[in-house]
């Protein structure tokens, strides 16, 4: 029944929100909204479950004074004091807490989204440098594509433009949009497969 | 029952796939020949990609990507993580799961732990091999980075829902000297990946990955229906095409599909 009952109550839950999906039927949609509310509910929950978990791995780290513990001192320190100024003072609201997020997170994060302009240099590098006829091709379709992009490109050759729309409309439209019903279909059968109960991999049962 | 607007296709189409699936499925059951599928090189890498980190004594990474419960890509991580856990209990080796999503925590804390009871090694199993670090998605991203600059792990497995993090810690993977495999449905992730990991994962493969691994009938069972979909779904579009060039005018089956 361990594994059972957690199957069987997905099952229900799932079959209501896809009733209430595809139907009008009201009744089924009162009872989606309340799943969804219990879904929420339960996310929430989960966030103190993870912030155990992070608490646990960085005291240990801490308390062992294991190589970069300093680190996990200030992770703890901020993750808790954003927690208490939150709850004490409020989080949307309070301009404090406004501008601790604005001046650490928000700069911090952006650093780190920053990063992706040099890590995408360095993998288009090692991509084009691979001596294959899809890699020769890749190269030309990007560079091609780049050119048409860029103003240098239409005072280059009026036409730079219009061969790199042409490849991003046709042919690259064309993989994304395979892939998409490839991934579609699979999102749909790894579903139907859960909800009956052929999938447990989420159980923790062998694959 | 009065059906939801523009929802009369999609639910026949549903409804044929599931019918088709459980047929498919059933006939599996029964032990009828159910055809082979094709080799996908980069699930057949992961045994690979242990095997290596368990030679250079290095953890393994996995990753589930940043989607939540709701996410079919997590869903589908959640076997694959399954079976590197067992893999690794059984060598030995350590994995590393890191989670972004605090739902995700719980259950892939679970599918490890039982991986190890499954090989009987739940003396082995530590609770810091899966770990929470961050809902917020650059913040995770660069919890990742320090984890395997760190840690360094002899293989990087990101099979999931990644979005503009995949990059990121694909780069610092391949920084490392780490193998990796990555997967993702996320069309605008996919060409990092093809980039920067030695296997990639496109889209589908992903989805079939536990029916892959396991070799268990009836979940190949599943996947021939999933072949079926797809083949009519090609024939939807040949359709589409030959209507939209030679009778442009016609609307009667893009008014079909959008009912």
């Amino acid at each position: 029944m361990r594994r059972e009952g957690p199957i069987i109550l997905a099952g229900m839950a799932g079959l209501v929100s896809i009733i209430s999906c595809f139907f009008g039927a009201p009744g089924f949609k009162v009872v989606k909204d309340e799943l969804d509310q219990w879904f929420l509910i339960a996310t929430n929950f989960m966030v103190l479950v993870g912030l155990i978990n992070l608490t646990m791995i960085h005291w240990k780290r801490v308390s062992q004074k294991r190589a970069g513990w300093g680190y996990s001192v200030a992770l703890l320190v901020a993750a808790y004091f954003f927690i208490v100024h939150g709850l004490v003072r409020g989080s949307v609201g309070d301009v404090q807490y406004k501008w601790m997020y604005n001046t650490f997170f928000a700069p911090m994060s952006g650093t780190m989204f920053s990063l992706l302009a040099f890590y995408i240099a360095s993998a288009a590098y090692r991509a084009f440098r691979i001596r294959t006829a899809e890699a020769t091709l890749l190269l030309v379709s990007a560079v091609l594509v780049m050119i048409g992009r860029v103003p240098i490109g239409s005072a280059i050759w009026d036409k730079f433009p219009s061969i790199a729309s042409w490849i991003m409309d046709y042919p690259n439209n064309a993989g994304i949009r395979g892939i998409q019903l490839g991934a579609t279909v699979g999102g749909m059968a790894t579903a139907l497969r859960i909800l009956t109960g052929i999938e447990r991999g989420h159980l923790g049962s062998d694959v | 029952m009065v059906f939801a607007k523009d929802m009369i296709a999609t639910f026949w189409f549903v409804l044929a796939f599931s019918i088709a699936s459980l047929t498919v499925i059933s006939r599996a059951r029964a032990g009828k020949n159910i055809p082979q599928i094709s080799r996908v090189p980069g699930l057949d890498a992961l045994d690979e990609a242990i095997g290596r980190a368990t030679e250079m004594g290095r953890p393994v990474h996995f990753s589930p990507g940043i989607g939540d419960l709701s996410n079919a890509q997590t869903l589908a991580a959640f076997p694959l993580i399954g079976h590197v856990a067992t893999q690794c209990a059984r060598y030995d080796t350590q994995i590393i799961v890191t989670n972004r999503t605090p739902t995700v925590q719980p259950v892939t804390e679970e599918v490890v732990r039982q991986a190890y009871v499954a090989e009987g090694k739940l003396d082995r199993y530590s609770p810091d091999s899966v770990r929470f670090y961050s809902s917020e998605q650059f913040a995770y991203a660069s919890a990742c980075v320090g984890m395997m600059l760190r840690e360094r792990p002899a293989a990087n497995i990101m099979i999931g829902g990644f979005w503009a993090e995949s990059l990121i810690i694909a780069e610092t993977g391949s920084q490392i000297g780490a193998i990796q495999i990555a997967g993702t449905a996320n069309t605008h992730q996919i060409p990092f990946f093809v980039a920067a990991c030695d296997y990639c994962l496109l889209g589908e493969e992903m989805f079939a990955a536990s029916a892959y691994l396991s070799k268990n009938p009836i979940l190949m069972g599943a996947l021939v229906a999933q072949d079926w979909a797809k083949m009519a779904m090609a024939l939807v579009i040949a359709a589409g095409a030959l209507v939209a060039t030679f009778a442009p005018k016609a609307t009667w089956l893009s008014d079909l599909l959008k009912k």
